[in-house]
């Protein structure tokens, strides 16, 4: 039993000697310790340059999306007026540029579920502008055509807004006499703006 | 000499620990900038792909003649076009692919639009490409086709019927040729039959390309015809009448609102027969069964209540 538990003192203090007389080997922990800091440093280093590089791409792709969705929007609000879901065609008598189908309009108001993502743009809105109205009536098929606005899309997040002048067409009746009206209006559309 | 020897070859643990990180590191980096080059290169394909999509809206029109236009990239482009049919009015499809070290990238990321029909081959490649355009009606107005041409295939048309000659005349287009200006290398389209890589029946309403046949009602078609493939143009096709289909209905509600001030929907039973026709509707061969049907609709539309 004595000489068990004298052996193990032994060994530690051969052990306690060793660990305060080698000055060389605590040198060369030193150097591992601060190589090991140096390569985690740069890895971070590394890791933040990534993070920040990869922040600004993004951002700039959303920038791109956004710019690439405001270009639709300006150029398709010049040519939905002639699409055939708005457009005059001959029903006014000639052929017309701008001009919109007002009862078109409504009948497609009713099924614009339909052309839910056809057009791929958030808001459509036509406003009436002249003659100048006091009040704004949302167009139903109870009060038409006496109002000033047809919205057929609605959207909350709804980015940047482009419109156009149109002229908003109509069949109208008089003592049995059917005869076409066409007032001003503003054709307004507006994209959802990129998440 | 023994112990001399495993001195030599010794690498003390800061140098091992200092090459493995570092070996890590560099790989990390490799992997890193590889991510971020493929992510590059689908970001513009993307992008070039709506561009393009984008730049089409103009040619949308209300006039009734055709309109020509080109686009150049700044490197030779491959524009893969591609035609769904389902839910209600199908989608067209676009990827552009670009070159990078000599090798065609493929992100498989598109540009998806319900409201276009471009008919093109399945995949056309070039720097510079021709697109024109020409309103389809039948028997209103559904929809302007596009037609999109590379600059490097020219198109000459032998024995075309004067307005169609007259058309292309107009159209100014450098790749669309009539019998004066071809060329060996031209793809003849020829009106008569002869040796021709697409001949065209006037009188029968059919195109035959590449031993294959479809049939077209009105120019616009015919040159739809002329321009795609088989798959795409029946696909487009089918989109078309389905947006035909909703355009039927659109108009049986404006005559029925149009009742309420005095005028008559006679239209609507032609109407909701168009609707029936076009719900069943498969394939160009079935043209030929609404001709009739459309050329009626299109008679009774006149006077003070016309609908379009």
């Amino acid at each position: 039993m004595v000489n068990k538990s004298n052996r193990g003192q032994m060994k530690t203090k051969k052990l306690k000697i060793s660990s305060l007389h080698r000055p060389k080997n605590n040198r060369g922990q030193m150097k591992i310790q601060q190589t090991a800091f140096m390569l985690i440093a740069v890895t971070v280093l590394f890791v933040l340059v990534g993070l920040f590089f990869l922040v600004i791409r993004f951002g700039s792709l959303k920038d791109s999306a956004t710019i690439l969705e405001e270009d639709n929007a300006r150029l398709l609000v010049n040519k939905l007026a002639s699409s055939p879901e708005f457009s005059c065609g001959n029903a006014f008598g000639t052929s017309k540029v701008n001009c919109i189908d007002a009862d078109k309009i409504m009948a497609l108001k009713g099924n614009i579920n339909v052309y839910s993502n056809f057009w791929r743009i958030s808001n459509i809105e036509i406003r009436k502008i002249y003659p100048i109205s006091q009040s704004e009536i949302e167009c139903d098929f109870a009060n038409y055509p006496e109002c000033n606005i047809i919205t057929l899309k609605e959207a909350e997040n709804s980015g940047y807004t482009v419109s156009n002048f149109v002229a908003l067409c109509r069949k109208e009746s008089n003592n049995e006499n059917i005869y076409d009206k066409c007032e001003l209006a503003k054709l307004i559309v507006s994209y959802e703006s990129a998440k | 000499m023994i112990e001399n020897k495993k001195a030599y070859l010794q690498i003390s643990f800061g140098w091992l620990f200092a090459i493995i990180v570092g070996i890590t590191i560099i790989f990390l980096a490799i992997y890193f900038v590889v991510k971020v080059i493929n992510l590059e290169e689908t970001a513009h394909s993307a992008k070039t792909s709506q561009e393009v999509g984008i730049l089409l809206n103009p040619l949308e029109t209300s006039f009734e003649s055709a309109v020509t236009s080109s686009f150049t990239f700044p490197e030779e482009t491959q524009i893969h076009n591609r035609c769904d049919n389902y839910s209600n009015f199908g989608l067209q499809r676009i990827e552009v692919r670009q070159k990078d070290f000599n090798k065609w990238v493929e992100t498989n990321i598109e540009a998806q639009f319900q409201n276009k029909y471009i008919f093109s081959e399945k995949y056309i490649q070039g720097r510079t490409f021709y697109i024109f355009s020409k309103p389809f009606k039948f028997p209103f107005k559904i929809a302007d086709l596009i037609y999109l041409t590379p600059a490097s295939k020219n198109y000459c048309f032998v024995n075309a019927p004067t307005d169609i000659e007259d058309e292309l005349e107009d159209l100014n287009q450098p790749n669309l040729r009539i019998r004066e200006g071809c060329s060996e290398d031209d793809i003849l389209v020829c009106f008569n039959y002869g040796n021709c890589d697409i001949f065209v029946n006037y009188n029968a309403k059919r195109v035959e390309k590449n031993n294959k046949e479809v049939y077209f009602e009105g120019d616009a078609l015919m040159y739809a015809a002329i321009f795609s493939d088989k798959e795409i143009y029946e696909c487009q096709l089918q989109r078309l009448m389905k947006r035909n289909l909703q355009l039927s209905s659109l108009y049986m509600n404006k005559a029925n609102y149009l009742a309420i001030k005095g005028c008559s929907p006679v239209l609507n039973p032609y109407l909701a027969q168009l609707i029936n026709s076009l719900s069943n509707f498969e394939n160009s061969e079935e043209l030929y069964f609404l001709r009739s049907l459309v050329q009626e609709i299109d008679n009774k539309n006149v006077g003070k209540c016309r609908l379009w």
